[in-house]
């Protein structure tokens, strides 16, 4: 089964993060890995590009069947190994309900993180086309999605997963992002609900393991999110 | 069961397009809902932020539960009426043609999230950047980024023969994108460039689901030539 998988990562990136949380929490270990580095743009590389044309990672198979979109490769391994691991799927139609709206608000949560932290990359934003405003804006949409996230931490309740008492596909695709935003500097006494999500998701095995390596190399992080 | 639920959505509107497909191929015609104007700020409006604190379409209700994701109400839909209209997501247990098939699927649908962004940071370049942040640089490599995912989606559709995006069925990869393509058309996209395109849109017009759907606007008025270029 997992000998049949092979995933092309790079570490840091929550797109591959989720993939491999899911791998973990689906008891899928023995998977074969290849780690990429995104720096110096090995996501282009020919390996890459025969899977996958687009360039990006993760780049997921599974015999014969190619993922390449975090989200969609989560799915299928939910689907295919529903009956090993952990339950990601909850059949509550409440708690079930809460997780897709998580997850899929998910993906606009790390679109207004990218274009913060981000910015003042080339291959983001070419020097000649940043402005101030612009960051200054996407700060703001920053702020008011982080808020609506406390908020939503803050209904559920300490010790809380995102859809409810259990762990779910939204952790799964969520977490890599709010462990990103810790690792930029996101300022856990302004957002102590998001922190205390991230200290209690850090722990979890499945996490634990698939920790980037470069952030266990150099634990010490960024301060690019440290005002906002 | 669908008179439990109430979608508020906006003409036109892709995302807001998916749910009303998934409503029809799920059969649950006789949902409660209300056509609200873009143009006239009412996403906006009160009625909308108190189910939708994000102020945005479409904001989908099923008793208590609120799903305002295009998404996820898709994939709930899905989920909790299985068994009954079309089975847009297959079940994997036990048939690696299933699996390989839910990988397609699932593959498509989220690659669509892709295509609909690209397709609106082109469209709504002058309303989204404020006037002294635009660039030509920027705005002609927007325009090259969609050409090249125009491109890709010109590619999957020539390796299903089937005509739908997983194959020889209608699935969940259909509602999810069909909207967006037809977007492309409505905007102009060149049917001569993108002739595979052209077919896909040609084809799930015909399908009831879509037909039933069909934004009311634009049986109004003519489309708009933007991307012609593309």
């Amino acid at each position: 089964m997992a000998k049949d998988m092979t995933l092309l990562w790079g570490s840091g990136s929550p797109p591959c993060w989720r993939v491999l949380i899911a791998l973990e929490e689906k008891s899928l270990q023995g998977y074969n890995q290849k780690l990429f580095s995104l720096e110096k743009l090995e996501h282009k590389s020919k390996e890459v590009l025969d899977i996958n044309p687009r360039g990006q990672l993760p780049t997921f198979k599974h015999g014969d069947n190619v993922i390449n979109e975090s989200y969609a490769a989560c799915f299928y391994l939910e689907s295919q190994f529903k009956s090993q691991g952990t339950k990601l799927i909850p059949d509550g139609p409440a708690e079930q309900a809460l997780m897709y709206q998580r997850m899929f608000e998910g993906l606009t949560f790390y679109e207004k993180l990218n274009v913060v932290i981000y910015y003042t990359f080339n291959w983001f934003v070419p020097e000649g086309e940043r402005h101030e405003s612009a960051l200054k804006r996407n700060k703001e949409a920053l702020v008011t999605e982080l808020r609506l996230w406390e908020s939503y931490l803050q209904k559920l309740g300490s010790g809380s997963y995102l859809a409810g008492s259990s762990f779910t596909l939204a952790d799964v695709v969520v977490f890599p992002t709010v462990g990103t935003l810790f690792r930029f500097g996101l300022s856990p006494e302004r957002y102590p609900k998001l922190g205390e999500y991230y200290n209690l998701l850090k722990e979890r095995p499945s996490v634990k393991a698939s920790w980037p390596p470069h952030w266990l190399e150099s634990p010490k992080g960024l301060d690019t999110l440290k005002d906002i | 069961m669908a008179k439990d639920m109430t979608l508020w959505w906006g003409s036109g509107s892709p995302p807001c397009w998916r749910v009303l497909i998934a409503l029809e191929e799920k059969n649950l015609q006789g949902y409660n809902q209300k056509l609200l104007s873009f143009e006239k700020g009412e996403h906006k409006s009160k009625e909308v932020m108190d189910v939708n604190p994000r102020g945005q379409l479409p904001a989908f209700k099923f008793g208590d539960i609120v799903i305002n994701e295009s998404y996820g109400a898709c994939f709930f839909l899905e989920s909790k009426f299985k068994s009954q209209g079309t089975k847009l997501i297959p079940d994997c247990a036990g048939s690696d043609n299933n699996c390989a098939l839910i990988a397609l699927i699932m593959q498509r649908v989220f690659e669509g999230n892709t295509l609909h962004q690209k397709m609106v940071d082109v469209f709504m370049y002058n309303r989204r950047v404020p006037e002294n942040e635009r660039h030509e640089s920027a705005f002609k490599r927007l325009k090259e980024t969609l050409t090249t995912e125009l491109q890709m989606w010109e590619g999957h559709l020539k390796k299903t023969p089937g005509g739908f995006l997983a194959g020889e069925n209608f699935s969940m990869a259909d509602v999810i994108v069909f909207p967006s393509v037809a977007l492309l058309l409505r905007m102009g996209l060149s049917e001569d460039k993108y002739p595979k395109l052209a077919e896909y849109y040609k084809k799930l017009q015909g399908r009831p689901s879509v037909k039933a759907t069909w934004p009311p606007t634009w049986k109004e008025t003519p489309g708009q030539e933007l991307l012609k270029d593309i």
